[in-house]
């Protein structure tokens, strides 16, 4: 397999282009520092800003290029060399699809949400007539013993409704190795072979199926291509923070992909989910090698994406970004504190990634993706380090200058020329980007609430932004540091309820900033003067975080913003089939009972029945059963009830199949003396369990 | 009128066997019969069945002997219809129920359920549901490349494994030095 970018002159030009115009960016913007400096007496603090600027600076060129290239790549209507538009978008009724399997990994998730997803799929795929070419595997690392029965039980609804038994496949992972990346490899490893294609989603991706069909055949047409990724927008969000995540998704989010496509070429990225994959070449070059480091708990690699696109393209396969393939969805995190959730796991990840920058063998576009990666966190620690040395400096020059000159000279050197440039250089970087998003969007602002409505929202998530951004600051700096100390990240399950937070929480966890902000802002009015006014919208963010969260968190501000048609995404304006039901999935329904979901594998005939079919994976044995185990577990669990066993217990027993069985028979064979009260209030519900009412017995 | 009074063996019996009633009536409602007259007879033919076997053996426990046989006679219930004569029970009653899930014969035939014979239509129903769980395994091997992390891994390794404050100390000085020039260059050129 070659290894060279198809189009190479172009892309030489391309590549040129973007280097060049963010170097030089970031050269004017570092020569501009350096000549506000000029004649005055540089402090410690200098050495500092001065060290740190340029690596700030070269991340909001680089974002400023990308908007550029996105901007320039709509205006002419697109990339002809792209994957999507070649020749073979002539013929593309007529290219046969291959086998292709879409993997779920699912990890304690709504799975009501999950399956009512898969569901909408798959009719979406019923209706281009090509379903045949498509098996659906959900792939469970759950360690919740409610949420396994309950995906099991989902499944086989899931199943029944649609006639899909052999086309839709239910996998529980006993030994959770490796996260999410460990579980797509374990699926690769059982059933990859008998698929040419893969296409990954995360619980909550949504894929229609006319561009799964269209990405298989662009799969197809292109062998030369390992992976396509989707550009996923956010969608069904009801709480004011989702909702302002979904609008800049949809008005920004689109021209940076477009411009990371244009740039890169066959190098773009992969963000781990609604992506199509060659499974040969994944299996065979992309399982992730262990990193170098002494702790052996800490060689797996916790970002897996990134680095399985720079393994990819290292093999020779390509990697794009389907940036303007429609019906591509995702949910995006409820509040902020879910969002900061998010954002340390994926720091300690991205921090990871520090070791392939300089691995060898690695494509040059593959290290640029992998050092955005690491400075979009590391950016945090240097801007607060930027700050605060450029406090203390201009604290020291005010102090010098006031001692040692005329008056006059003070307002002549603390304000250079050069500095107003370099501001006024900075906010063209940051803001014409999303001017430009803005802009792209207009001719579709009917789908946004209109041209005014969009410009108001746009407004507003703007503010909304500056305020933010040095909270995200304070946290990313945080997760960074304790990155680096050595403290382990845990995957855990993303909220993507929008329930809102107390405001007791958002005190706890942002009330420090506020202190932080109330405190120093006296202390930079009173001993910078004037110049504090730069540090206004950090010192504000800081203050107002408590509010911030709790106020955005929830879904009344969302439906009053709604109302009022603010943040408004065309997929609220018109939501798509494959979307629909989405949105209220997980709401129990009236009668059902709300025990404990698990202990109906044990009670319960037909979910004990689903299980034990699932645990067995495979025809029924025949002759004799193995004996129950676990007897102490067992003895516990009768006499003591369910919430005598711990999380852990409850999966050893329930993956134990005879054992499951031998407690069917006991839980009602024993007479009540025998058996922990609670054993026979759940017998007497067990009839009406959610599991039965929403899945197993559901019509339709 | 004084009420007559029971004797303690007799009330023990009577709450026994109300028990075994309970248990087995909840038993039946977990699958989900449509006909809830026909269940009330089943418990009730299974109890006097369960009674009989009492007289003959009293030392065990009514609720025990009463579902023991009601498992039992679903367990013979569904060989019979399945065919399944030599399979483990755990193995049959797992198998049929599933088929009288997808069949859906608690909805469609609430009252074959447990009687004898079924309808023939009901036994090929129950028989040609078939739970497909996952595809036959096609293993692949996925094991990681070679990776060569250059020259920070043998940075990176010099330093923790040769970790000395000496060391240290030197690079430090070392770097200070250098900061320090770096400073004095820099307020020449600025």
């Amino acid at each position: 397999m070659s290894t060279t970018n198809p189009h190479t002159d172009d892309f030489v030009v391309r590549r040129s282009v973007f280097l060049g115009l963010s170097i030089f960016l970031t050269a004017t913007g570092v020569v501009l520092m350096l000549n506000s400096y000029s004649g005055q007496t540089m402090f410690w603090e200098d050495y500092v800003c001065v060290g740190v600027f340029p690596l700030l600076f070269s991340q909001i060129a680089v974002g400023f290029t990308l908007a550029l290239f996105g901007f320039f790549d709509r205006l002419r209507g697109g990339d002809r060399h792209h994957i999507m538009r070649g020749p073979w978008r002539a013929k593309e009724e007529s290219i046969p699809l291959a086998a292709t399997a879409i993997v779920i990994p699912v990890y304690n998730e709504e799975v009501g949400r999950v399956s009512k997803g898969v569901a909408n799929m798959w009719r979406s795929l019923e209706k281009t007539g090509q379903l045949e070419h498509f098996d659906f595997y959900i792939c469970s690392d759950s360690t919740q013993a409610d949420h396994w029965v309950e995906e099991e039980c989902a499944w086989l609804s899931l199943c029944q409704k649609l006639n899909a038994f052999g086309k839709i496949f239910y996998r529980k992972r006993r030994h959770r190795i490796n996260g999410k990346s460990g579980n797509v490899a374990d699926f690769c490893r059982r059933w990859g072979k008998r698929y040419r294609y893969m296409v990954v989603l995360d619980a909550d991706s949504v894929m229609i199926g006319p561009t799964l069909v269209r990405l298989v055949r662009a799969m197809e047409a292109n062998p030369e291509a390992g992976i396509i990724q989707t550009q996923p927008y956010m969608v069904l969000g009801t709480s004011l923070f989702r909702r302002i995540l979904q609008f800049s998704s949809h008005v920004y989010g689109g021209l940076f992909s477009e411009g990371c496509s244009m740039a890169q070429m066959s190098s773009g990225s992969y963000w781990g989910h609604n992506a199509i994959i060659r499974v040969a070449p994944f299996i065979e070059y992309c399982d992730l090698p262990l990193l170098p480091v002494p702790d052996p708990g800490r060689r797996h690699v916790l970002s897996h994406d990134t680095v399985e696109a720079a393994l990819m393209r290292r093999a020779g396969y390509g990697v794009w970004i389907a940036y303007d393939e429609p019906g591509s969805y995702e949910e995006g995190p409820p509040n902020l504190s879910d969002m900061l959730i998010r954002d340390r796991r994926w720091c300690a990840g991205n921090l990871q990634h520090f070791w392939f920058l300089f691995a060898r063998g690695i494509e040059m576009g593959s290290r640029l993706q992998i050092w955005i990666g690491l400075m979009a966190y590391l950016c945090s620690p240097l801007w607060l380090t930027f700050l605060v040395a450029g406090c203390f400096g201009a604290y020291f020059r005010m102090r010098f200058l006031t001692l040692s000159a005329d008056p006059e000279d003070l307002g002549a050197a603390t304000t250079s020329h050069h500095t107003g440039f370099l501001v006024a250089l900075t906010l063209v970087l940051l803001f014409l980007p999303r001017l430009l998003g803005i802009l792209t969007t207009l001719p579709r602002a009917r789908q946004f609430g209109g041209v005014f409505r969009l410009l108001v929202s746009a407004v507003l998530e703007n503010l909304l932004s500056i305020l933010m951004a040095p909270v995200l600051m304070m946290f990313h700096t945080l997760f960074v540091l304790l990155t680096l100390s050595g403290w382990q990240i845990k995957w855990t399950t993303q909220n993507r309820t929008d329930m809102g937070l107390p405001f007791i929480h958002c005190l706890k966890l942002y009330g420090w900033l506020s202190a932080l902000g109330l405190i120093a802002y006296p202390i930079v009015a009173s001993y910078l003067g004037g110049a504090s006014l730069w540090l206004a919208p950090i010192l504000a963010g800081w203050i107002v975080a408590p509010l911030l969260a709790w106020v955005t968190s929830g879904r009344r501000m969302g439906m009053i913003f709604k109302w009022c048609g603010l943040f408004v995404t065309p997929e609220e304006v018109e939501t798509p089939p494959e979307l629909q039901g989405l949105g209220d999935a997980g709401e129990t329904r009236e009668g059902a009972a709300a025990s404990p979901l698990w202990v109906q594998a044990l009670l319960s005939p037909y979910v004990q029945a689903v299980h034990l079919s699932l645990v067995r994976q495979g025809p029924s044995g025949s002759g004799e059963a193995a004996a129950p185990s676990h007897g102490e577990l067992r003895e516990r669990l009768l006499r003591e009830g369910p919430q005598a066993l711990d999380a852990k217990e409850k999966l050893r027993l329930l993956w134990e199949g005879e054992t499951v069985f031998w407690l069917h028979q006991e839980l009602w064979a024993r007479s009540e003396a025998q058996l922990h009260p609670s054993w026979i209030q759940l017998q007497a519900e067990c009839g009406r369990s959610r599991l039965l009412v929403d899945y197993l017995m559901a019509k339709g | 009128m004084e009420p007559i009074k029971e004797s303690p063996v007799v009330r023990h019996e009577r709450e026994a066997w109300n028990e075994a009633y309970d248990r087995l009536v909840n038993f039946l409602h977990t699958f989900a019969l449509g006909d809830h007259v026909y269940v009330s007879q089943l418990a009730l033919d299974l109890l006097h069945q369960a009674q009989d076997l009492h007289r003959r053996d009293s030392t065990r426990d009514p609720v025990t002997q009463t579902m023991e046989l009601a498992q039992k006679r679903l367990a013979d219930w569904l060989a019979a219809n399945l065919e399944e004569q030599d399979t483990a029970p755990s193995h049959i009653l797992a198998t049929g129920y599933v088929a009288l899930l997808l069949s859906q014969v608690y909805r469609t035939a609430p009252a074959s359920f447990l009687a004898s014979p079924v309808p023939e239509e009901l036994r090929q129903a129950l028989r040609e549901t078939l739970l497909v769980t996952g595809p036959d395994l096609n293993v692949s091997s996925m094991t990681p490349r070679h990776l060569d992390y250059g020259p920070m891994l043998q940075f990176a390794r010099q330093t923790w494994h040769r970790w000395d404050a000496k060391e240290f100390g030197v690079a430090l000085l070392f770097w200070a030095g250098v900061y320090t020039v770096f400073y004095w260059w820099l307020s020449q050129l600025l």
